[in-house]
């Protein structure tokens, strides 16, 4: 399994699509932070406009922190997007150059070559993560600097520096087992289709429908409650004045549970099906 | 010349009107506060509005007569607008009148009521209430009825009989419920119009921790 | 034998791809397996190497090694964004196989590759991937190669240069080779055997010098002044260019050569034509 793991370690830093895919992320990251100071100002004005008539503000809310949660807004559904069409791909460009047959001739345990593909793809959601959110609070802080960060979740949430910075850390560690999840997903969805674009369009399909149910209201039942669509922005809950561990911690065993899920199946359908 | 004696005599008149209808009491405590030429201090501000959450404040505020008070602070701070003019100067900029309401129990003490009515139109304020402690001459509470807005109301308290500035001021006021474009909403949050229109004005409060230095008297 | 497969079946919905196909391989023989396009080759080697599930039958395979047996499916398919050496390294380390520099430079120096070239596959010529991939298969020392279809693109060098390969690893290092092609004539020059497999069915198997006798209806001589005797007059042949076609059983074709022998007429080659329809057709089992 290790030496697997190697090897597919070993193939996705030797393609070129690796680095297409971490530098649409940086782009993408680049754009955002642009985007997000610029949309800045008019999200204080308009979060603060009635504390307006009531106070003078002193200090500087179009911060580091500020930015920061506007990136990890929008990052949660650009940066699963390129994550799985590069999953997908670790598999289907194995299907379409028929590597993945010269493979399976070798004395090679087909669930331990899956897993394989699922681990490769969750370390390399990882390191993306990690290296967004390095680079994404580097540059947040090091040019716009630290300070309170205001949220509105119902009601305007002020965290003082220290607390912002841990809260702003803990999304990223939410975020990331969102990212797992769809990654694992798309993996799942290669062993189905094995097509390299029709992959990639199930796993756009995949993310933008559970995004639109991410906002629709199901009410408390199993679906509102438990539905992997309804646990992708759980991460938002460390934004809460109160943060409610015990809904975070379950949502987050529910989306794991959910990824292992998605790995049994791909893995099973794997096992069984014929290598054409 | 008929018209001189006239103006002369209306101007005096005035100001027979002004002494007799300005509360002694009023004119001491006022006296008092326009004794304080500067002063620093550090600030507590504990922010209690039902739709914002904001952990307790420090800043430090830097009083001038005549200049506009200063803060500085590391944090984000919200400063109120109204509730920090501890020389009532915003009260006193221009004529008006007082009426005695007789004697109410503010914090424990006992204090002389007094209602206060422009008799400027360019006053901002259309009547205000004074709780004085005639005893200390200082201002307990006070309720202002602004005309652009609304009603604020202050509760101090004070270290000793001898301050003039106020340890602890408690700043209510009324505040529209925040309305936020959905695509500016970090999630989705249930949007409950008619509650949101009930619920339209709520009061809001700010309590400040004063502890003042460096108190310069004018000389 | 290394390699049995017994009443072999395999059938995708209404199409039947194998019916009851029976293969068995001994060591150091090379069988021909021979059919059209869509006669049932790949499908039958899927089924042997274990990439699909026959329907019906079973595989056997009488090994002890951890890969008993080694195969190219289709094309051969490396990682074409690496080189030569790091696909080796690469497939030698999932199926932990000594992978050290001199081992992999042993390996490509075997299949005829040079370990100097360190430049990606993708600017590989067929012939050489197809080497790489003999390469990849013989990776764990299989004792027994599959190679589907290994001739096809190749340049008639690359062919000659493959067939000496394969038949070096049958001679001298005993092992089983299974080689598929549509062509003929690529078979007959390489294999031992042949199994002639024709709609999912083996029609015909046996001896490949016997088959191709037993099928070959005419030789094609040829020669720069082949069609100057009067000998095509006393037998059954037909005058084309720099060659005659001489309409023979194998018995006879000894006899016409000697003739023209003696009567010193250059012969530069005879190849036998072959029947298809008696190759494809007659049942000699």
């Amino acid at each position: 399994m290790r030496a697997l793991i190697w090897s597919e370690l070993y193939k996705l830093v030797h393609q070129r699509m690796t680095y297409l895919a971490l530098a649409a992320i940086l782009i993408i990251e680049g754009v955002v932070i642009f985007s997000a100071y610029f949309q800045g100002n008019t999200i204080l004005d308009i979060l603060l406009d009635n504390l307006r008539d009531s106070f003078y503000f002193e200090g500087n809310l179009l911060n580091g922190h500020l930015l920061v949660y506007l990136i990890l807004n929008s990052l949660w559904f650009h940066l699963p997007l390129i994550l799985m069409i590069v999953s997908a791909g670790l598999l289907t460009t194995e299907y379409k150059d028929k590597t993945l047959q010269m493979v399976m001739l070798q004395p090679v345990n087909r669930t331990s070559f899956l897993l394989s593909k699922y681990v490769v793809a969750i370390i390399f959601s990882l390191g993306v993560v990690l290296v967004l959110m390095v680079s994404s609070m580097g540059v947040s802080y090091a040019v716009f600097g630290g300070g309170d960060l205001v949220v509105y979740l119902g009601s305007l949430n002020f965290f003082p520096h220290e607390e912002a910075f841990q809260r702003i850390l803990w999304a990223y560690g939410c975020g990331t087992l969102t990212v797992i999840f769809f990654s694992v997903v798309s993996v799942t969805i290669a062993v189905l289709v094995r097509e390299t674009t029709i992959a990639w369009i199930a796993s756009a399909f995949f993310l933008i429908v559970a995004n639109l149910l991410l906002k629709v209201d199901f009410g408390d039942g199993w679906f509102g409650k438990y539905s992997f669509v309804k646990l992708n922005d759980t991460w938002q809950q460390l934004f809460y004045q109160d943060i409610n561990w015990t809904q975070i911690h379950t949502n987050n065993a529910l989306i794991l549970g959910y990824t292992l899920l998605f790995m049994v199946i791909g893995v099973i359908v794997f096992k069984r099906r014929d290598l054409l | 010349m008929r018209s001189w004696i006239n103006l002369l005599g209306g101007m005096l008149l005035s100001q027979i009107s002004y002494g007799q209808e300005i509360d002694p009491d009023l004119v001491m405590a006022k006296e008092r506060l326009d004794a304080i030429a500067s002063f620093e201090a550090d600030l507590d501000l504990t922010v209690d509005i039902s739709f914002v959450n904001m952990p307790p404040k420090s800043a430090k505020m830097s009083y001038q007569k005549g200049k506009s008070t200063t803060f500085s602070s590391e944090d984000f701070i919200l400063i109120p607008k109204r509730g920090l003019d501890f020389s009532l100067s915003e009260i006193f900029k221009y004529s008006f009148i007082t009426v005695d309401r007789g004697f109410e129990q503010y914090s424990g003490r006992t204090c002389k009521l007094l209602n206060i009515i422009p008799t400027d139109s360019k006053a901002d304020f259309s009547i205000a209430s004074l709780a004085l402690d005639t005893l200390t001459h200082q201002v307990i509470f006070s309720e202002i009825n602004t005309k652009k807005d609304g009603a604020y109301q202050m509760l101090m308290s004070y270290d000793d009989n001898q301050q003039a500035i106020p340890g602890r001021v408690e700043v209510s006021f009324e505040i529209e419920r925040i309305r936020i474009p959905l695509q500016y909403m970090g999630k989705e949050v249930e949007v409950d119009k008619a509650q949101m229109k009930a619920e339209g004005l709520r009061r809001g409060r700010i309590i400040l921790e004063i502890e003042a230095y460096d108190v310069q008297l004018v000389k | 034998m290394i390699l049995t497969g017994q009443s072999l079946t395999k059938t995708y919905g209404s199409l039947s791809a194998l019916t009851d196909v029976d293969i068995a391989c001994a060591a150091g023989t090379i069988y021909g397996l021979l059919g059209a396009n869509g006669a049932g080759k790949t499908t039958l080697f899927r089924i042997l190497l274990g990439l699909i599930k026959p329907n019906k039958g079973k595989v056997i395979i009488n090994s002890d090694r951890i890969k008993p047996l080694g195969g190219i499916i289709e094309k051969p398919a490396a990682y074409e964004y690496l080189s030569a050496q790091q696909n080796l390294r690469l497939f030698s380390k999932i199926q932990k196989a000594p992978a050290d520099k001199t081992t992999i430079e042993n390996k490509l120096k075997a299949v005829g590759l040079s370990p100097e070239r360190k430049d990606p596959v993708r600017n590989f010529s067929l012939g050489m991937k197809q080497r790489l991939g003999i390469a990849i298969a013989l990776l764990n020392d299989p004792e027994c190669l599959v190679l589907d279809e290994p001739f096809s693109g190749l340049d008639p060098i690359g062919i000659a240069s493959l067939r000496s390969l394969i038949q070096e690893l049958a001679t001298k290092q005993g092992l089983s080779v299974l080689v598929s092609s549509h062509i003929v004539d690529e078979l007959s020059k390489v294999c031992d055997e042949l199994i002639i497999l024709k709609e999912g069915q083996i029609v015909n198997r046996g001896a490949t010098q016997e088959i191709i006798s037993a099928c070959t209806e005419s030789y094609l001589i040829s020669g720069p002044e082949i069609t100057q005797t009067d000998l095509w007059e006393k037998v059954d042949a037909k005058m084309l260019r720099q060659s005659v076609q001489v309409f023979v059983g194998a018995e006879e074709i000894g006899e016409i050569i000697s003739v023209l022998a003696k009567k010193g007429i250059q012969i530069t080659s005879c190849t036998p034509e072959i029947s298809m329809s008696k190759l494809f057709d007659t049942d000699t089992k």
